[in-house]
């Protein structure tokens, strides 16, 4: 039962699998992370009443809730034509996407520097608890603005949290920036939300794409012309290599994610700009790309909460009365990247079909391209079929490298080095070509 | 997608990587406790692929549980 199946997955104690594909001389054809435990749920979310989407998604995913949260809401606006947000809302719901990721970014930091990544997940969390989430799911955004308006006294504490947390977030990135990373040598393109000066914009309404050689693809295509700007190669498929239409499917596979973020375009604060220009110079790679968002978001927090219009006491609108027929797309740039909700929807307002493209499946092909670096470059695994990788030292850690700069969606991409649990699986190589007897050609020839 | 599941601490192994035995659905599963050092027996956690990664309260627990069962993936909550 497929159900089952799902469920079985999801819950294996050590699912992160490395998939290697011999040729039948031995060379490895390719490389690949098994997505079998990050299952699609679309097809489930046929049927329900559009409205209950966004929280059932946010309720499976639980890693990144309010990532599928806000993109949920998003999409729910989009379907009613588009909802020009009260400022105070905008800036609820940007305090709470900001405080996300520094959330999730501070986890990788547990290992070098405790105290900075305790400083940076207390923060975060008074944040979210201010705008109206103090649970592990977000409760912050309804369709048309935000629940709760931001008191002062929650403004106030959050406030006087961000010397120490922007003090926090520097160090961690003083201390990653100069170690090394694998060579960023991704042929593909960056995606990432911008804001309307063409800076990165973790909750933008605009979508650029860069080219790996720099060449501006889409420059700043709104979430309505989703289904103009990608496809999946492989529909529904829990690895699907989304692809810029633009492109083509081969010259069009894209990455997104902190490194797509700081490619596409200048943050707009002041001290993450700094610290962007020193990661352009050094190469480029994720660990030191998280901690310089991470700064960048201390500081956007910083300013949203000087913002008066914050206290404003009206939050919401009421957004059109429709939820269809039509289509609805919300996206945001997450934690891990960008993350698509799409929902089309019958005269019923129920989901004929739902489409929740997350960052880990669009990254699925440069974490290929990363695994098959990572073995290529002499540290071939070499275990048989099934064994499991774990207390292998030098190609295992290589191999976790590459995990942990695509950085999937699983608790095992922020596990210490050597402990991530991997399990590298070779295919059987194709038996040696045996050619069959020679039977007689009844056309007589030709 | 990243699907992660409401499940109830049954037991714990203290350890460098505490592990701890979940009750998931009508199953008793092993995970990794090492990003909620503060769990204890009989709280609920959020499991993702063999790690705990949050805590949860038994409501929003119940609420998650709810999400699994309307979509068929897991059969409701008989102990909630």
């Amino acid at each position: 039962m497929v159900q089952r199946w799902v469920l079985d997955e999801i819950i294996d104690p050590f699912g992160a699998k490395v998939v290697v594909d011999r040729a039948p001389d031995g060379t490895v054809r390719e490389a690949r992370f098994d997505l079998a435990g990050l299952p699609r749920v679309d097809a489930l979310l046929t049927g329900h009443p559009v409205a209950e989407v966004p929280s059932l998604v946010e309720r499976l995913c639980g890693v990144c809730p309010a990532a599928h949260h806000l993109a949920g809401i998003r999409a729910l606006e989009s379907l009613s034509g588009g909802v020009a947000l009260p400022t105070a809302a905008d800036l609820s719901r940007r305090l709470l996407h900001h405080a996300s990721a520094i959330a999730t970014h501070a986890v990788r930091a547990v290992t070098t520097s405790r105290d900075d990544a305790v400083t940076l997940r207390r923060f975060a969390k008074e944040v979210t608890v201010a705008v109206g989430s103090p649970g592990h799911f977000p409760a912050t955004a309804v369709p048309g603005g935000v629940a709760v308006p931001v008191d002062a006294e929650a403004r106030d504490r959050c406030l006087t949290l961000v010397p120490a947390a922007l003090a926090a977030a520097v160090r961690i990135a003083e201390r990653t920036l100069p170690v090394p990373g694998p060579v960023d040598a991704f042929t593909g393109a960056d995606v990432a939300l911008i804001d309307e000066k063409g800076r990165p914009d973790l909750l933008g309404t605009r979508l650029r794409a860069v080219a790996a050689d720099g060449r501006v693809v889409i420059d700043a295509a709104a979430a309505a012309e989703w289904d103009r700007l990608v496809a999946e190669a492989v529909p529904g498929d829990p690895a699907p290599r989304p692809y810029l239409l633009a492109l083509g499917p081969e010259r069009g596979r894209y990455r997104v994610g902190p490194v797509a973020q700081l490619r596409i375009g200048g943050l707009g604060t002041p001290q993450a700009a700094a610290l962007q220009a020193d990661w352009s110079r050094r190469g480029g790679h994720a660990a030191a790309a998280r901690t310089v968002v991470t700064v960048h978001s201390v500081e956007a927090i910083a300013a949203l909460l000087a913002r008066p219009e914050l206290l404003d006491r009206r939050v919401r609108i009421d957004p059109p009365d429709r939820t269809g027929p039509g289509v609805g797309i919300g996206w945001v740039d997450g934690p891990r990247g960008l993350l698509v909700h799409r929902y089309q929807v019958a005269a019923d307002g129920r989901v004929s079909s739902a489409t929740v493209l997350t960052p880990t499946a669009q990254n699925e092909y440069w974490l290929a391209q990363l695994l098959r670096r990572a073995i290529d470059t002499g540290h071939d695994p070499g275990h048989p079929a099934g064994e499991s990788g774990r207390g292998q030292t030098g190609p295992i850690v290589e191999l976790e490298d590459a995990i942990r700069e695509a950085d999937p969606c699983l608790p095992c991409s922020s596990a210490p080095v050597g402990a991530m649990g991997l399990v590298v699986e070779e295919t059987v190589p194709d038996a040696p070509y045996d050619p069959p007897d020679q039977v007689p050609d009844p056309s007589g020839g030709q | 997608m990243c699907v992660s599941v409401p499940s109830r601490i049954v037991r714990i192994t203290p350890g460098v990587l505490p592990m701890g035995d979940v009750r998931v659905g009508d199953r008793e599963v092993s995970c990794c406790l090492a990003y909620v050092p503060e769990a204890q027996v009989g709280d609920f956690v959020l499991v993702q692929n063999g790690f705990a990664i949050d805590l949860l309260d038994p409501e929003s627990a119940a609420l998650s549980l709810s999400a699994f069962a309307e979509l068929g993936v897991l059969d409701a909550p008989e102990d909630l």
